[in-house]
This record gives C-alpha cells, structure tokens and sequence, in this order.
C-alpha cells in the first residue's frame, strides 16, 4: 500500500481578519518580586542543611544460634569496661590495657599477622555508646570486617578484675 | 573654589541575569530542602569516619537518649497512625518500652517491608538499652540495620 497522507487540511485562517493593534511598550517593575525572590532565597539557604547524617552499616548474626568454631588463636578479644578502658587479649592470655589511639595500629598489625583473625567486642552495659561507635570505627578504619559484638558476662568482668589493681 | 561640580552619570545596570541566577539557586534550594520533623529528644550524635547515607525514604528509626530512653519512629505519617493509633500521628517517635519494642517492629515491617531500621543513639548514652535494643532487632530477624553517626573530621 502506498503511504497516503492524512493530515488535516490546514486552514489558512482566512476567515478572521487581524486588526493591527497599535503595540503598548509595557514596562513592568520586577523589583518587588526580585525582592521577594531574594528574601525566599536567603530563607531557604539558610534553613537547608546539605548533608545527609552518615550511618555506619552493621550486619548481625540471625538468631539462630549457629555456632562457629574458632581456633583460640585466632579469636582477639577487646574488652571495654564501664569506665572506657580499653583491654585486648589473644586466645586465653590474660587481657592487656591498650590506649584508644593505639587500637588503630594494633589492629593492622595483628591482622596482617594473621589474617584469619576474627575480632570479638564485649563492651560493659555500664559503658556508653560512643564507646563501641569508636571502636568499630577504628576497626572499620583499620579496614577488619570480620567482627562481632557480645553481652559483656560476669566471667569477662571478672577476667577484668584481675589486670586491674 | 577647587571643586567644581561633576555632572551626574545615570548609571543603568542589566540585572537580568543576576535575577535569573537567583532564581535558579531559589528553585534549587527550594526543591532540595525536606524539613525536618521536630525531635521528641535532642540526641547527640556520635562521630565516625563512615560513609554510608542515611536512606531518605523508608526509614524505621530507633533513638536511643542520653538517658537510656528508647523511642521509635518511621517517616510516613500512615504508617505512624497505623502502629501507634492516631494521637501519636504528628510525633516523630514515641517512647516504647523495650519488652513492646519488638512487636511493634516486627507490626511496622508487616505492614512495610521495605523499612530500613536505622538505630540513633546519643553519644552518652548507656550501652546497656543499645545492647537491648540490638538483641530485640536480632529477634525480629532484623539483622541488618545502620547506625546514625556524624561525620567525624579529622
């Protein structure tokens, strides 16, 4: 079939007769609404805040306990007590008080030791929030992903006792 | 006498594309700002280097305050009236015991799946209520869930 046509039959606006209007130079004044303009620009650059809040993504364990065997050798333990102080240990040594901005450096070094280490973070229920935020911070920083938190029990605070006079 | 009068130069400046550029920030500034929803407690929020965003949609927050107190919320006004009956529709969260805690978690993700659990916790806060709070999500089988942090510079 041949393509036909079938557009409308364009009227050639015969009918109305244009009148000429003699053309009126309008002159409006902007001014009042640039000023507006300007106030609701100010208002909004103020009240706007850019950012966004950052979060930090932690995955857990599904409840299902599924228990994991791990070598003592490979298990770090950092321990936070009520007061902030921060103890470390290997496997069963007895736990060493660690300063927080040398957990950084310790973490590399035990991880580039061991690549296999897993990190377990007990911190005390009496122990504040920013606590655990920084240290897995660090952590994250120290780029350890293999991780994890536990409760704090009596047998940890008593394991604490001992290093602490 | 020195002076002698300067005739006056009429100065005629185009604003035109001042104005537009004002305008252009006003409509970008305009669309971009979402306000904010007045805060039951004021929380302070701890730092990290972390660089994950906030979801902006979806959000099923938990705050934790300073004094150990845990509230919980989520963004959409519906979903609010649907969990918390209709007196709490306009607050951003409501105080929840920690034993209700869970159910309404678990009600909230029935109702919307797609809720992403975000936890805010006051920097002085106790580790205890976040303990708990963590173990209620473990056992909603919300095992994945973000930690609101500022950014922290350094």
């Amino acid at each position: 079939m041949a393509a036909v046509e079938s557009g409308q039959p364009r009227s050639h606006g015969k009918g109305q007769k244009r009148k000429k209007k003699r053309r009126l130079s309008v002159r409006l004044d902007m001014t009042p609404m640039v000023d507006v303009a300007f106030l609701l620009l100010t208002f909004f650059i103020f009240t706007s805040s850019m950012s966004r809040p950052q979060t930090m993504e932690l995955n857990l364990p599904p409840e299902k306990e599924t228990t994991v065997e791990v070598a003592e050798s490979n298990l770090m333990t950092i321990r936070v007590d009520k007061d902030g102080n921060i103890f470390w240990n290997i496997g069963t040594e007895l736990p060493k008080k660690l300063e927080f901005n040398e957990l950084l450096k310790l973490m590399k070094e035990r991880n580039a030791a061991n690549p296999k280490l897993i990190t377990l973070i007990k911190i005390d229920r009496d122990g504040t929030y920013k606590m655990m935020i920084d240290v897995m911070d660090e952590l994250n920083v120290a780029g350890v992903t293999r991780f994890s938190l536990a409760p704090m029990v009596d047998a940890d605070r008593n394991i604490l006792k001992k290093v602490t006079p | 006498m020195a002076k002698h009068k300067k005739g006056r130069v009429g100065i005629k400046m185009d604003m035109t594309p001042m104005v537009d550029v004002a305008f252009l920030l006003l409509t970008f500034f305009m669309l971009t700002t979402s306000f904010k929803p007045a805060e039951e407690v004021q929380i302070d929020l701890p730092t990290s280097h972390s660089e994950f965003k906030m979801p902006e949609t979806d959000v099923l927050m938990i705050t934790v305050s300073k004094e150990g107190r845990i509230l919980m919320g989520v963004d959409s006004q519906i979903l609010r009236e649907a969990i918390f009956g209709s007196q709490n529709k306009y607050r951003s969260s409501v105080e929840v015991d920690k034993l209700q805690l869970g159910n309404l978690v678990i009600t909230a993700r029935i109702k919307n799946p797609r809720l992403r659990t975000v936890v805010k916790g006051d920097k002085g806060a106790p580790y205890g209520p976040i303990e708990d709070v963590m173990e209620v999500l473990q056992k909603a089988r919300v095992t994945r869930f973000n930690l609101i942090t500022d950014f922290e510079k350094t």
